[in-house]
């Protein structure tokens, strides 16, 4: 009699247990999903900003038709990207292509004073710091959210919950993901 | 200690300093009904409850008050809330903290509020000439490391609970003794009783502020900043020019020092200076620096190209 209680003691406990791990993966993809939408809203704003730059600098340099071509495939494929490592390739190539453009505007000391071209150079400088930022947090958590679900004793939980791996967007280098040790318990430069 | 742990241990040492005032509050009022009895100890210890409550929501508005800090829009100082916005994202906060200015010439920036949905980040003018983009993000990610690691509500109420008495006591000891070089025979008798009984308290609230916000929590502020922006390098040459300059915060006082990147008593003089050596509530620029050049792997000095200069 006694051994069944003990059984059932221990199956109850390592239920909470299950379940405390479950919430904590729910968790941590809840802000992974936060952390590709903050990514996914500048990507939005980004595509948006090109066919104005396009524009703008069309009225002056109307010859570099490759050139907006060039642009113009990348936003498409910013659009029909799915996932963040295709977004990643396809925004790497904007990256580029918008680089580019911006090089053949500096002949141009009429287009680059006017008022609307500072502004679109501004605005997409502005959503690239934002991408970076974001990209700095999305990566963090999925390497984070990955670790977990791909060391025991989570990797249980997620078996059977079925958590799956994230893809990360735009690592540069696979100890880019990592978090730089912060310790919070104490710090021997303090006091 | 993880960030959640520490979360949790910002929240209950809130609740402690709401406690604990008002059991001081609860204990002054009881001697003074002894002493001289009546409702003193009703009177005392509701004036104390209703400023704790009253503090507990607004010690964001009232620290801005005190500090001058006024609520900008992104048309104003675009590259303030860009720096804000962007740390923000990078630290994962669900929404951006309002942007404060201070109208200042004296470099510094600080956190107040309570939860991350109701902190602000304020910059003074100072800061905003002095720095490059690179340097400013760094500062401004510290200041959003103490709004996720949430600080804030910890550091805002020991401002507007212990440091209301530092803030009288700066108040009374100007008034009461100098006055501005206005001084007539011998002044108010009373202000100046309770210049001296202030005088007494106010290292003694200090002390207070001291025990309840280590200066580890600058160094994590330092930590966190270096990993919302990826750039140690940019916040220790933001730290020495910091140390380089000597103006003087205008709205600096005992009771919100501990608030600011950097503290803004060091350039004060005489009688001050000399007490609030005594309990700084900052570590030396220097040792940040240090310890950012540890975690980095850099030697500020030996960073080519990049030096840090004074415009």
């Amino acid at each position: 009699m006694i051994a069944v209680y003990i059984i059932a003691g221990a199956l109850v406990l390592i239920a909470i247990w299950a379940v405390l791990i479950f919430n904590h993966l729910v968790r941590l993809g809840n802000e992974a999903k936060r952390g590709w939408s903050n990514i996914d809203v500048q990507l939005k704003r980004r595509t948006d900003l090109i066919p104005n730059l396009v524009e703008a600098v069309k009225g002056y340099a109307a010859h570099e038709r490759q050139l907006f071509e060039e642009v113009t495939a990348a936003r498409t494929a910013m659009q029909q990207a799915s996932g963040p490592a295709q977004a990643g390739e396809a925004n790497k190539q904007a990256s580029a292509a918008i680089g580019r453009l911006f090089a053949v505007a500096e002949a141009y000391p009429q287009l680059r004073a006017s008022e609307n071209f500072q502004k679109l150079q501004d605005e997409l400088t502005d959503t690239e710091d934002k991408i970076a930022a974001a990209r700095r947090y999305y990566n963090q958590t999925v390497y984070q959210y990955n670790t977990r679900i791909q060391s025991l004793p989570d990797l249980i939980v997620a078996k059977l919950g079925g958590f799956h791996e994230r893809e990360f967007f735009e690592l540069e280098s696979p100890a880019e993901g990592q978090l730089p040790n912060v310790d919070f318990s104490g710090d021997p430069a303090s006091q | 200690m993880t960030l959640q742990e520490q979360i949790r241990s910002n929240r209950i040492r809130s609740g402690m300093l709401v406690l604990t005032f008002g059991l001081v509050f609860v204990a002054i009022g009881a001697a003074v009904q002894a002493l001289y009895g009546g409702y003193a100890l009703i009177i005392i210890a509701g004036i104390a409850f209703v400023y704790a409550l009253y503090s507990w929501f607004a010690n964001g508005r009232m620290i801005a008050s005190w500090t001058g800090a006024r609520e900008v829009t992104k048309e104003e100082y675009p590259e303030l809330v860009r720096a804000v916005e962007n740390a923000s994202i990078a630290a994962g906060l669900e929404q951006t903290p309002q942007v404060r200015v201070v109208d200042d010439p004296c470099p510094n920036a600080f956190a107040a509020g309570g939860s991350p949905k109701t902190a602000y980040v304020a910059a003074t003018t100072g800061l905003l000439a002095m720095m490059k983009k690179r340097e400013l993000e760094a500062v401004i990610a510290h200041e959003i490391g103490h709004v996720r690691n949430r600080d804030v509500r910890l550091m805002s109420l020991a401002a507007v609970l212990v440091g209301v008495v530092a803030l009288v006591a700066d108040l009374a000891l100007r008034f009461a003794f100098f006055g501005g070089g206005r001084r007539r025979d011998g002044g108010n008798p009373i202000l100046m009783i309770v210049g001296l009984v202030m005088l007494i308290a106010a290292p003694i609230a200090a002390f207070g502020i001291q025990m309840s916000l280590s200066r580890r929590r600058e160094y994590l502020a330092d930590e966190s900043s270096a990993e919302i922006t990826g750039d140690p390098e940019g916040l220790a040459m933001a730290l020495w020019k910091l140390k380089q300059d000597t103006t003087e915060l205008r709205h600096a006082n005992r009771a919100t020092a501990h608030l600011y990147i950097e503290t803004p008593l060091n350039n004060a003089r005489g009688m001050r200076a000399a007490m609030s050596g005594l309990f700084d509530t900052h570590p030396s620029l220097d040792a940040r620096i240090e310890s950012l050049e540890k975690m980095g792997g850099f030697r500020l000095a030996a960073l080519d190209g990049e030096q840090p200069q004074l415009a």
